[in-house]
């Protein structure tokens, strides 16, 4: 016995129809807005092995992730800490992700740990959110993309696996614990 | 070696001498005249042994002349000299009756003893007493030298004697029993003796202890009257004369005696209120109890307090006592709540600026917080929903704003300074109601409100047929709710009344369109608590009648749409059995498991529970019951049930064993704790995700970090006291100021 009223249900989500450029405090607080609901459902939802918080309290924009190697891949059991920048106009631009822990990947720059990934450049649209993303990558690290390589060497060796994994392991720096 | 001038040195001397003795007289009659005199003066003023001698009557004449020659003589202070000699030599007489006294005294401990050692002590001083006439030097010179002696014969036994005695004199604190009469004389003795000097501290302390045990005999567990003045009544009229004895002697008039007891009855005074504070002290937390029965200790305590400076005494008993008392798991939140609004009151009397009231009550408020059912308890009271029916709120008083610790006005021109004793936290608190004080335990009003929020709830729906009455008792409550906590606090409360109202309207036009045995209360889910959930479906006809009213509802609100809570509420029901009907009224459950029972006979729980979609064991077991209860359904072997179309004998029997049906029960809420423990979990996902990320952060981090999380309103201690929980179950871990998760293996 209970009645919804209307008028009451909450307010929806931050209309993307505003330009980013129209009013930049106005788009500030509405990216900030986004970005907090972002965060919120992210905070809720439990997808296994992936994460990621804003990096200090005072920004926003620039967040720290965490993204375990699904298990069944040869990425199983290491974990990657990635840093993810969203521009002022986010969600119109897409975020720039990079790896912090030096991922041996063939579409992961080892050095430099910027991502080749299809909706993180041409394919972004707004409808996508952090968690997308950071499921995206967790998948992709699983599948990678051998046709548009960053890391030749790496897609050179994916079909030997236990060559790549040695490569693998050998860049790879497990997480430590240091105060953010 | 004599030289001439050695020689006639002497010689000099002794002219000069035996001419002042001689005084001019011829040959040495002068010589022997004094010597004559001489004697005649030093047999004069011999110390005599009292137990041998009687005193001698002397030719006055003849001894004045003999002291006239000596005095021409200039021999004076010879004989002076001579007689005090004596004294010392003849005191072994007064100093050995001194010890047959004491002993006899040891042995009997009879007061009267040392009476009589005083008079006899007096007799001998009088005795020894060399005459008047011989001036001043020598009387005082005698005094001393006698005083000197007789203290160093007194020992210890002596003292407790003269304090037994002097006990002794004093009058009874039992008014029946007839003073005895002032004994001037003794005071006499004692001053003559300079006893009264020499032990005037123990003469005060006999007065400070009768004093003590007049208090803790008339005044111990007597709290309805002020005693103070009393007690005052009986200074003056009883120890005062016994004081003027001693400290007034010699007082010439009236005035001259209340000066020289001014300073000594003002210590008595001051004493016999530490005595009555000290009592009151003690009884404190008894006398709270009592309250207001016990007012009249109270304005005692208060004056006591203002002359004895014994404030921190007291707040350190009464928290000792609390703490004993009061603080623990088997006290009982009212009894706790209703003590602390006595000790409020009570204190506020004591000492109306409250900074006793404030030392006392923290330890008190701080521990409510910590009570779970503190808010509830209080609210409750608030809405007048108490069973005990005492409230804790007085009635007659007014109901006002709640009232928000406000900045000190310093124009006022009645500002007074903090009292000394103030700590550094402390507020001046004006005197403010009991609901504010209360109020004030927590941080904000906003838990109380919610509390208030889901008690209404609770009743609102508890309320059945139309009862019209009791919708407009609580509107009327949150109206005088409405002028503690302010309008917008209770505007959700508000929209809850205005359900009720509008659930008749509704309903009332939904029957007029198609008549239905349904009557809802339709509540709006945006303000009404959390409802505990229910997944019951209702069966068979119940659900026809559910779904007929729905379609009803949804043209006339189109907009709105009709969720049933089909575990409230009650249902009317007449079953039409083979040999009888029955009417009841019962919880929707069990009207679902009997309509179950109208398809066939027999069923198991497993079935039942399954037929009114899924349904907790436990509640399924008791709605049988019910019905085994009225005699409708009976247990048939394991987890069966069947149904009775002809009632059993002893049918009869049991429905009188259920004389009266349970009270319904109310109807479950999700409490404010619930609900914030729900808070707790979202924020816990908070604090794992930036664990996670950002590795091992310290706790003032994460308080701010956790600001990311809507609605966020710990404080960094509770903040704290979760993590702590988070800890115990292993989730976390900690080390120097930091926390971090515990890696899952």
């Amino acid at each position: 016995m209970e009645q919804l009223t209307t008028s009451l249900a909450p307010p929806r989500a931050p209309s993307n129809k505003a330009a980013p450029a129209s009013s930049n405090q106005q788009g500030a607080g509405s990216v900030t807005k986004r970005l907090s609901n972002e965060l919120m459902t992210l905070m809720m939802s439990s997808s296994p092995g992936i994460s990621a918080f804003p990096k200090s309290d005072g920004n926003l924009f620039e967040w720290i992730g965490t993204i375990e190697g699904a298990p069944g891949t040869i990425y199983a059991g290491l974990t990657f800490r990635i840093s993810i920048t969203f521009p002022p106009n986010y969600p119109y631009v897409a975020p720039t992700l990079k790896f912090e822990t030096p991922c041996y990947h063939p579409n992961v720059d080892l050095a430099g740990g910027s991502i080749c990934l299809d909706i993180l450049q041409d394919k972004w649209s707004a409808v996508y959110s952090v968690q997308t993303i950071l499921l995206s990558l967790q998948s992709l690290l699983g599948e990678p993309n051998n046709a548009s390589p960053l890391n030749s060497d790496a897609a050179a060796l994916w079909n030997s696996p236990d060559d790549f994994k040695a490569q693998l392991m050998r860049h790879y720096r497990p997480l430590k614990d240091d105060s953010a | 070696m004599a030289t001439d001038a050695l020689r006639t040195q002497v010689a000099a001397k002794w002219q000069s001498s035996f001419v002042r003795i001689n005084r001019n007289q011829p040959g040495i009659s002068g010589l022997l005249s004094f010597s004559q005199a001489w004697d005649i003066a030093t047999e004069f003023v011999r110390p005599k042994d009292l137990n041998v001698e009687q005193p001698r009557n002397y030719d006055m004449k003849a001894i004045q002349a003999a002291y006239d020659v000596v005095n021409q003589s200039r021999r004076l202070p010879v004989l002076l000299e001579t007689f005090l000699d004596q004294v010392h030599q003849k005191f072994y007489l007064i100093i050995n009756e001194v010890e047959k006294f004491i002993t006899e005294y040891e042995r009997t401990s009879d007061p009267q003893v040392i009476s009589k050692l005083v008079a006899r002590l007096l007799l001998w001083y009088k005795t020894w007493m060399p005459a008047e006439e011989l001036g001043p030097t020598i009387t005082s010179a005698y005094t001393l030298a006698f005083q000197t002696r007789v203290f160093s014969a007194l020992n210890s036994s002596f003292v407790q004697g003269f304090k037994t005695l002097c006990a002794s004199t004093l009058p009874p604190s039992d008014p029946t029993a007839q003073a005895p009469a002032p004994d001037s004389a003794l005071w006499e003795a004692f001053e003559t003796l300079g006893l009264l000097d020499r032990y005037e501290s123990i003469i005060a302390s006999v007065g400070y202890e009768h004093i003590e045990a007049h208090v803790l005999a008339n005044c111990t567990g007597q709290w309805a009257e002020p005693m103070l003045e009393g007690l005052r009544t009986w200074m003056s009229d009883k120890i005062v004369p016994w004081m003027l004895l001693m400290y007034a002697r010699g007082a010439t008039s009236t005035d001259d005696a209340r000066a020289m007891l001014q300073n000594v009855g003002s210590r008595f005074d001051f004493h016999m209120a530490k005595t009555l504070c000290d009592l009151r002290t003690r009884e404190i937390f008894d006398i709270i109890i009592d309250f207001p029965e016990s007012a009249g200790a109270l304005s005692d305590l208060k004056e006591c307090l203002q002359r004895v400076d014994q404030r921190a005494a007291l707040v350190q008993a009464l928290r000792k006592a609390n703490r004993k008392r009061l603080l623990h798991p088997g006290a009982d939140t009212r009894l706790i709540l209703t003590q602390y609004v006595a000790t409020i009151k009570c204190l506020r009397i004591v000492d109306p600026p409250g900074v006793l009231l404030f030392k006392v009550a923290d330890p008190i408020r701080r521990y409510l917080r910590e009570r779970p059912d503190t808010i509830r308890c209080i609210v409750s009271n608030l809405v007048g929903d108490d069973e005990s029916g005492d409230s804790l709120v007085d009635e007659s008083e007014p109901i006002q704003p709640l009232q928000q610790p406000e900045l000190e006005d310093y124009s006022d021109p009645n500002w007074e300074p903090e009292p000394i004793d103030a700590g550094p936290a402390f507020r001046t608190n004006k005197p403010s109601d009991v609901i504010s004080t209360l109020v004030s335990i927590y941080d904000s009003k906003d838990l109380f409100v919610k509390e208030l929020q889901v008690l209404l709830a609770q009743r609102l729906l508890a309320i059945t047929d139309d009862n019209t009455e009791k919708v407009e008792k609580e509107r009327r409550n949150i109206e005088i709710l409405k002028i503690r906590f302010g309008e917008a606090a209770l505007q959700v409360c508000e929209v809850m009344l205005k359900d009720m109202t509008d659930s008749k309207r509704i309903d009332g036009h939904v029957q007029s369109q198609k008549n239905s045995i349904v009557h809802p209360t339709i509540i709006s889910k945006h303000f009404w608590p959390l409802l505990e959930a229910s997944n019951i479906v209702m069966p068979g006809q119940f659900q026809t009648l559910q779904e007929q009213y729905a379609r009803e509802f949804a043209t006339f609100k189109p907009d709105k749409k009709l969720r049933w809570l089909p575990h409230l509420g009650t249902v009317h029901l007449e079953l039409q059995l083979e040999d009888r009907t029955i009417e009841a009224d019962v919880p929707p459950l069990e009207a679902a498991f009997i309509e179950l029972f109208s398809e066939k006979s027999v069923w198991t729980i497993e079935e039942l529970v399954a037929g009114v979609g899924s349904v907790d064991r436990m509640a399924a077991v008791k709605a049988l019951l019910a019905w085994v209860d009225l005699g409708v359904l009976k247990e048939d072997g394991d987890d069966k049930f069947r149904l009775l179309e002809v009632a059993e004998e002893k049918s009869t029997a049991r429905e009188t064993s259920r004389a009266a049906p349970a009270a319904p029960e109310l109807p479950p809420f999700s409490s404010v704790q619930q609900q914030q423990a729900e808070q707790m979990k979202v924020y816990w996902k908070f604090i794992e995700g930036m664990l996670t990320n950002l590795g091992s952060l310290p706790l003032d981090r994460i308080q701010t970090m956790l600001r990311f999380a809507p609605g966020y309103d710990q404080t960094v201690e509770q903040l704290g006291t979760f993590m702590e929980a988070a800890r115990r179950e292993g989730l976390v871990s900690v080390k120097d100021g930091v926390w971090k998760l515990t890696q899952k293996s």
